[in-house]
């Protein structure tokens, strides 16, 4: 019966996915050749490359959630490896082959991202203070700390042919941003539904009292859970300084919740121990082609903002009918 | 004599699972009318069905003559029904008196609640189940038994005619299960009709006056209990004869495997004992007398303040609240029984479901583990199988050392066959098993010795050949355990 209902839910999310392109499609300009804007390769591709950021973001928050936990703090991380980015492209190592120098950075950004990740992760698992409670203090910490490095100025990347700018625009293609999420979405599928560390992940989501009583590692695995949730953040910082050209103190404000909304979207339930990785995609995709067909409809952005709101209510309520 | 209730043709569905198809019962005033079967059978369900707090597909329920529904809890208390869940349906963080007055359609709510109002609505109650603890006690605070009885106090404060009492005694040793049953008696007295749900044959033999048997959905028919006979409301319940085993004779026991030296915790005080292979040592003693806090200590999930266990080899515990403490209830009984040995289940890294099915199909089999598919969540399957579910687990974790904390607790007939069984064949097969009961015939079936714990001592260790019920009773009830008591 419970599988039953599983696959009705999934069915009622693809149909809701479906139901919002089929919208999008119809109401979508008409480009002068006939077409549908909506529907031109350049246009869906767009979505995709829009949607990574976050849908990269949410990848990690799925993990997350399904512990029955919360990560705030990933657009401050986000921020903060923009900055780091930035200051070891245009500050450090300026002896260094382009190559190392650019494998350099975004190491050093994303190694500090997974390491707050790690912070989190060891204060949840061992004090047992609240998940929300912890990634807020980190939320507002690594914000300040992010603007503290940076003297609160934005570190630009020049349009040259420096090492900085080289790195804007490899990694801004958009078949480097999409083939990022896209990997990033098949490795953290598998990860979930056939490895060790996934079955633990479900587990204590589902029941942390009988993970404990089954001798589960519960502390690692949160450790790691919130490790990955800021390298994921870590990663996709790099890749919005490269889009944006700039190292930004004040980039990724609010990301938290467009992630959190992506993944109770695709199905997973903030009580923890259900929902998984394909949910969170088509829930990205979802929030992807809804935007992008109220944009091309001209749709004011604070009305966008408020049709949004409803809508993320309808798609959660349409998978409770099950 | 009169009847107070009669429900015909209940029927209910669980998607594709199939609880009750034609079921039918009838209650006399004044009764004690057991509801019976094995797990899946529908007694729970019915009852919860006469309750409310299930909606049928199809019923027709009589009540004094008149034909009503009863869609919701509210309905039943309407109707003057009331039920005693198994796993109690208290607030524990809201006090006794709170848990009496709220939805309590016959407490007087003013706009200002104050806790004398609250006090006075509730004495009555209280003293009548015999609850000694204050009206501002919170629940979550007491023992179980007391939980319990605070259920029960609600119920009458609700003015139940008709009280549901589903395995009321599943986690109450002898001395509260007494006082359980003079109270029922009691209650029976004062005109109320009582259904038990129960598994407990002697139980039912001594307090109900009629039986009706459940089989797979359906009514198998209803008895008198004065004329009744134990092997055949057994053959009713499962279809065929059921013989009890005896207690098999052991081979001699092993080496050492578990040696406990004055171990104390918060809960424990000075325990020492010793274990070998093959041998099967019974825990017993009162609710609260630290029975599942050594389990807790030996699996290293309560901090030592003293003493020290040595333990040749590794220990499983398989708790005494599955639902709560065992099973992850949304995955399913294949992840539920891997659980603990997953890094074996892999290959570069990888998990191997076919590797994992692999491993329990053996098992599924020897324990009799009846589900559709290994796939199913272990929320749909009877408390017989989930244990069954809980136990593979264990079995596939193969420790040398297994606590098991009250394995049988709300598990039908057959499927606590199958616990023993397994039971002996883990000590035949040289494991040294910890085994927690509320029931002593369990523990004198099952055993080699039987220690006797009592607030947090341990007052007793006999030999099963030579231990009584009395003896056993006596040394769960020394003065100690009046002491500890604050």
């Amino acid at each position: 019966m419970i599988p039953l209902v599983r696959r009705l839910a999934g069915a009622q999310r693809g149909a809701a996915f479906a139901g919002i392109v089929v919208l999008a499609i119809l109401i979508s300009p008409v480009a002068a050749d006939g077409s549908r804007v909506f529907l031109q390769m350049g246009n869906l591709t767009d979505i995709l490359r829009q949607v990574s950021l976050i849908g990269i973001i949410a990848l990690a928050m799925t993990y997350v959630i399904l512990t029955a936990g919360i990560d705030l703090s990933v657009g401050s991380i986000l921020a903060l490896a923009t900055a780091l980015v930035a200051m070891a492209l245009t500050r450090a190592w300026q002896s260094a082959s382009y190559g190392w120098h650019i494998l350099l950075a975004i190491a050093v950004a994303v190694a500090a991202s997974a390491l707050v990740g790690t912070l989190n992760g060891l204060v949840i698992a061992t004090t047992r203070i609240q998940p929300f409670i912890v990634t807020l203090a980190a939320m507002i910490g690594v914000r300040g700390l992010a603007k503290w490095l940076t003297d609160n100025q934005n570190i630009d990347i020049g349009f040259g042919r420096d090492v900085a700018a080289e790195f804007a625009a490899v990694f801004r293609e958009k078949a480097i941003v999409i083939g990022a999420y896209a990997a990033g979405a098949v490795l953290f599928w598998l990860m979930l539904a056939r490895t060790v560390f996934g079955r633990h992940v479900r587990a204590i989501g589902d029941n942390e009292r009988a993970a404990e009583y089954a001798g589960l590692p519960i502390r690692r695995t949160k450790i790691w859970v919130y490790t990955l949730s800021g390298l994921l953040s870590g990663l996709a910082g790099v890749l919005y300084a490269a889009e944006n050209h700039q190292g930004n103190p004040n980039a990724g404000v609010a990301y938290e919740l467009d992630a959190i909304a992506a993944v109770v979207i695709g199905g997973t339930r903030l009580s923890g121990g259900q929902g998984g990785i394909s949910g969170t995609i088509v829930g990205t995709l979802f929030m992807g082609v809804l935007t992008n067909m109220l944009r091309l409809n001209n749709v004011d952005s604070n009305v966008e903002m408020m049709i949004k709101a409803v809508i993320i209510v309808l798609a959660v309520a349409v998978q409770k009918v099950g | 004599m009169l009847s107070v209730l009669q429900a015909v043709k209940v029927a209910k569905h669980y998607g594709g699972v199939c609880a009750l198809k034609n079921a039918h019962f009838e209650l006399r005033a004044g009764e004690v009318h057991a509801l019976i079967g094995e797990n899946g059978a529908g007694k729970s369900t019915l009852a919860r069905i006469l309750a409310g707090s299930t909606i049928a597909d199809a019923a027709n329920i009589v009540i004094d003559g008149r034909t009503v529904t009863v869609q919701s809890p509210l309905d039943a208390q309407r109707l003057g029904i009331g039920m005693i869940y198994q796993e109690l349906d208290l607030f524990p963080s809201l006090t006794v008196g709170e848990n009496l007055v709220i939805g309590n359609l016959h407490f007087r709510e003013r706009t200002l609640v104050s806790p004398r109002h609250i006090e006075t609505f509730c004495r009555p109650f209280l003293e009548r189940v015999g609850l000694a603890c204050g009206v501002r006690a919170k629940v979550g605070a007491l023992p179980i038994g007391q939980q319990q009885l605070v259920a029960i106090a609600r119920a009458l404060s609700m003015d139940a005619r008709i009280l549901l009492m589903d395995e009321p005694t599943s986690s109450l040793f002898d001395d509260a299960v007494e006082r359980m049953f003079g109270l029922i008696g009691q209650l029976k007295s004062a005109g109320v009709a009582i259904v038990y749900v129960s598994h407990k044959m002697d139980e039912i033999f001594r307090i109900c006056d009629r039986a009706t048997v459940l089989r797979d959905g359906e009514t198998i028919g209803t008895v008198e209990i004065a004329t009744a006979r134990v092997d055949e409301l057994i053959r009713m319940m499962v279809g065929r004869d059921l013989k009890i085993a005896a207690r098999p004779r052991r081979a001699g026991l092993g080496e050492l495997v578990l040696r406990v030296d004055g171990l104390t915790t918060a809960k424990l005080r000075g325990i020492s004992f010793a274990l070998r292979r093959g041998e099967v040592l019974g825990v017993a003693g009162l609710v609260g007398a630290g029975r599942s806090e050594l389990g807790a200590a030996l699996f290293g999930m309560d901090r030592i303040q003293g003493g020290a266990i040595h333990v040749s080899g590794s220990i499983g515990l398989l708790p005494e609240d599955r639902r709560l403490q065992g099973l992850m209830m949304r995955m399913s009984v294949l992840e539920n029984s891997t659980m603990a040995v997953l890094p074996r289940m892999q290959r570069l890294g990888f998990l191997r479901p076919a590797e994992e099915r692999r491993a329990l199909q053996p098992l599924a089999l020897r324990l009799a583990l009846h589900c559709d598919s290994a796939a199913q969540t272990v929320m749909e399957l009877s408390g017989g199988n989930q244990q069954k579910v809980l136990l593979a687990r264990w079995l596939l974790r193969d420790p040398d050392v297994l606590f098991l904390d009250d394995p049988t607790r709300g598990i039908d007939v057959a499927a606590k066959q199958d616990v023993y069984r397994i039971v002996d064949e883990l000590a035949a097969a040289g494991k040294g098993v910890i085994l927690v009961s509320s029931e002593l015939p369990e523990l004198l079936r099952c055993c080699d010795r039987i220690m006797v714990l009592s607030g947090g001592r341990l007052t007793a260790i006999y030999d099963a050949r030579v231990a009584t019920q009395e003896k056993i009773m006596a040394a769960a009830t020394t003065p100690e355990f009046a002491e500890a008591r604050p």
